[in-house]
């Protein structure tokens, strides 16, 4: 019996801690490289797996298990790299427990990896790349095109910060709570509401650009017996201010959701549509 | 266009796809808006500049990098779209419509890297067999920005020094013409690809009558995009109260 108690002690002196600052560590090599060598093969994989590197440094002393480890990390990966850091910090709990000799295997580390890289590539794509970016691109626009320098500024200073702090409470809250985190998030309702809040936040945002950014008026004319008719101020201006934006908007919108066309071949739609339509001066 | 001017932009044309600056580098410096204002800065006129890069930024507002595959490349035609407008002088319009040919070529520079840089991530691989945590860290960002520096330094320069003269002489052959007008509609029109692009991401039947009513405020009432946004936020805090009211009802 003692020395079964002496045994746990020597185990508990052995046991590998990571402190906050490796933790830290880890993610600041994420944020700054984790699309530094992005390719078609593993996409952010080999950043998965630098970011790993010192956290698999520290829990494994000795060589076998360090270059098991390295090795399991450099496999394909792709994911949001902001809210997607969930995973990141999740794994890093679990090769924590690992290294103190949990049964964790090398296919419940994939299994983390590969199940929730498409789950939060969805939801963090739809929050930052559909709404956040957007929008401090969007306000910055409405600044920058009348001269005013805080446009550009704020579009420096606002997607960082903004990103950051999303990145890095997302690695945080991943690396406490565990792998348990991933399913909690993605299983409550708060996810869902959050992006239905900020899809229309940005939605109102969009309405109210299409009408500042958005111009086309048509140049045509014509007799009605004797009277002189302009089609864009006595007709389209007369329904309403904007008509023509508005609907140019929301056919490419209905272009681009039956997916008929890429948004290359739509651009050089409008392009060849308006050029000629300016040259014969429909438009 | 001196030679300083164009090593510059191409240098800040290279950080747009760098991991420096907490790699946010690639989040915002990419951007046409700050890419107008910082090759302003460096042509000497940092609020043309600005117009300039925030109007062409209009067609990549929905700028989606999926699964990494990259419609057309914003930072070069934010950097050398802006640069070339302010060395000739043009209307943001035309430089708008400058713009949207460069962003497509950027597209096969971005296929080249992504392709490429598949094999420094097996040099990464010979590393980890090693048991090099530091060569795996190293692997992961030095052979593939030394590649992008050389690469977009060339690219940058190259259509810097050659595409001033190139633009001067086109645009002498159009003066007067109604090609003008026509460039102007093309780049009136853009943008509406842009905010159509975002929409596919967030316009659904419960949104759109938000829409509307940010495109009505705007129309009809001249209301500022801030004034806009911040309409918008009462309306997305009315949604998450009501969606709370329906969770609570349920528990109880």
């Amino acid at each position: 019996m003692a020395a079964n108690v002496e045994n746990s002690a020597v185990q508990e002196e052995k046991r590998m801690k990571l402190t906050k600052k490796d933790v830290q560590k880890s993610y600041w090599l994420w944020q700054f490289f984790s699309h530094a060598n992005y390719n078609y093969e593993r996409m952010q994989g080999g950043a998965f797996a630098a970011c790993m590197a010192p956290i698999i440094e520290k829990l494994y002393p000795n060589k076998e298990d360090r270059v098991a480890g390295l090795q399991r990390h450099l496999t394909f990966f792709n994911t949001n790299p902001n809210v997607g850091t969930v995973i990141h910090g999740a794994v890093i709990s679990m090769e924590e427990e690992r290294a103190n000799g949990a049964e964790i295997s090398d296919e419940a580390i994939n299994a983390v990896k590969t199940g929730m890289m498409g789950p939060f590539a969805g939801i963090g794509d739809a929050l930052d790349q559909g709404v956040i970016i957007p929008l401090i691109v969007a306000l910055g626009i409405s600044f920058g095109q009348t001269g005013n320098l805080f446009g550009p500024l704020l579009v420096l200073i606002g997607i960082p910060l903004a990103l950051m702090l999303i990145a890095y409470n997302c690695w945080m809250k991943g690396y406490s709570l565990g792998s348990s985190a991933i399913t909690s998030m993605l299983a409550g309702g708060r996810m869902k509401q959050i992006i239905g809040a900020a899809g229309i936040l940005g939605c109102t945002v969009m309405g109210g650009l299409i009408a500042t950014s958005v111009s086309l008026k048509t140049a045509i004319a014509f007799n009605i017996g004797d009277e002189a008719f302009d089609l864009q101020a006595q007709l389209f201006d007369a329904i309403m201010p904007n008509l023509l934006p508005l609907a140019v908007t929301l056919g490419v919108y209905a272009l681009l959701r039956k997916e008929k066309f890429t948004s290359i071949q739509i651009m050089l739609g409008i392009i060849v549509i308006c050029f000629v339509g300016g040259l014969v001066g429909i438009f | 266009m001196s030679w300083l001017q164009a090593l510059i932009i191409g240098l800040l044309y290279y950080l747009s796809d760098a991991p420096w600056f907490f790699g946010e580098g690639y989040y915002c410096l990419q951007r046409p808006i700050v890419a107008g204002f910082l090759t302003g800065l460096v042509m000497g006129d940092p609020v043309t500049g600005t117009i300039i890069g925030a109007t062409i930024n209009l067609i990549y507002l929905g700028h989606l990098n999926v699964g990494g595959s990259m419609p057309s490349d914003m930072a070069i035609a934010g950097y050398i779209g802006t640069a070339l407008a302010l060395a000739t002088g043009v209307s943001t319009e035309v430089a708008l419509a400058i713009a949207v040919p460069l962003g497509l070529l950027g597209t096969i520079w971005w296929v080249g890297k992504m392709t490429i840089d598949s094999f420094f991530v097996h040099w990464a691989d010979s590393y980890a067999a090693k048991g090099d945590a530091k060569g795996v860290i190293l692997m992961n960002w030095l052979p593939s920005n030394l590649m992008m520096l050389v690469l977009k330094l060339i690219v940058a320069m190259v259509i810097l020094m050659a595409g001033v003269p190139l633009m001067e002489s086109f645009l002498n052959v159009i003066q007067g013409t109604n090609i003008l007008n026509a460039l102007n509609v093309v780049g009136g029109v853009l943008p509406a690809l842009g905010i159509g692009l975002n929409l596919r991401a967030i316009l659904k039947g419960e949104t759109l009558p938000f829409l509307l009513i940010g495109f009505l405020l705007v129309s009809y009432f001249s209301v500022s995009i801030v004034g806009v946004a911040l309409f918008g936020l009462a309306f997305s805090l009315i949604y998450l109260q009501l969606n709370k009211k329906e969770d609570a009802s349920y528990g109880g």
